[in-house]
């Protein structure tokens, strides 16, 4: 469900939607959804001074996945 | 020449009476595309809420209308904001331009504003007694909106904004 949820608020603000894929992962640190989109795309999910990435956080917190962190994956590094 | 002249006044003519109805199809679309990115939202997280669209001066006005909504107002309604922020740029993404939609979610507004221009009266007066300024507490964009309004509506008072987001309060100051 937090997968979904996060997939749908991402693929509204991008523009290319089809590229976006969420992954929730389990490790040390606890939960973790990792967001992937079009390297054209981090710019817009991250947002003047990561405003959007953390946008995204509070929204995800709020409906139900609280302690779980999101994380913008930057592709081009990986 | 005659010819062309009466053409500028046809122009003119269309134009100011077209404009005012493109801006309202315009915000009411606007409207439209946020309470699809929230109705899909809503399915999503299994949580019950109408929607209820509206224009109100310039801008679009979305409500997320129910009960069991407090996980999308958060605390003070930080939760609402950071909604807000996403679909005014869902609506964005869609249109091209950027929007000014204020969204509601479970009637928080509409209280915080009640409680709000109570709080501003109530410091108005103190300041308006003592002639000393007064900080309120760290607020929203939002928010620190209501008490200016009703700070302004006040004679021998007036406020001002301080600090940086998100720790921006509002002092009342005697004029």
């Amino acid at each position: 469900m937090l997968e979904a949820a996060l997939e749908h608020l991402v693929r509204g603000i991008v523009d290319h939607p089809e590229d976006v894929r969420v992954d929730l992962r389990t490790g040390r640190r606890g939960r973790t959804l990792e967001v992937r989109v079009h390297p054209d795309d981090l710019g817009k999910v991250i947002g003047r001074g990561g405003r959007t990435a953390r946008a995204l956080r509070t929204v995800m917190a709020g409906v139900g996945g609280k302690g779980v962190r999101v994380d913008v994956v930057d592709v081009d590094r990986v | 020449m005659t010819g062309s002249a009466s053409d500028v006044a046809v122009d003119s003519e269309v134009v100011i009476q077209e404009a005012p109805g493109n801006r309202l199809q315009e915000l009411e679309q606007e409207g439209e595309i946020a309470a699809d990115y929230l109705e899909a939202l809503l399915d999503i997280v299994d949580m019950d809420g109408d929607l209820d669209l509206d224009v109100e001066g310039q801008r679009a006005v979305v409500a997320v209308v129910g009960t069991g909504l407090d996980g999308l107002v958060g605390h003070r309604g930080e939760t609402l904001e950071a909604l807000q922020e996403l679909t005014r740029l869902a609506v964005l993404q869609k249109t091209g331009a950027r929007s000014r939609l204020m969204l509601d979610v479970g009637g928080h507004r509409a209280r915080r504003r009640a409680e709000l221009t109570t709080l501003a009266t109530e410091v108005s007066e103190r300041v308006l007694d003592g002639g000393q300024p007064e900080s309120l507490t760290t607020m929203t964009p939002f928010e620190r909106k209501v008490v200016h309004d009703t700070v302004a509506a006040i004679d021998g008072v007036h406020s001002e904004s301080e600090g940086e987001e998100p720790s921006r309060y509002v002092v009342v100051l005697p004029d």
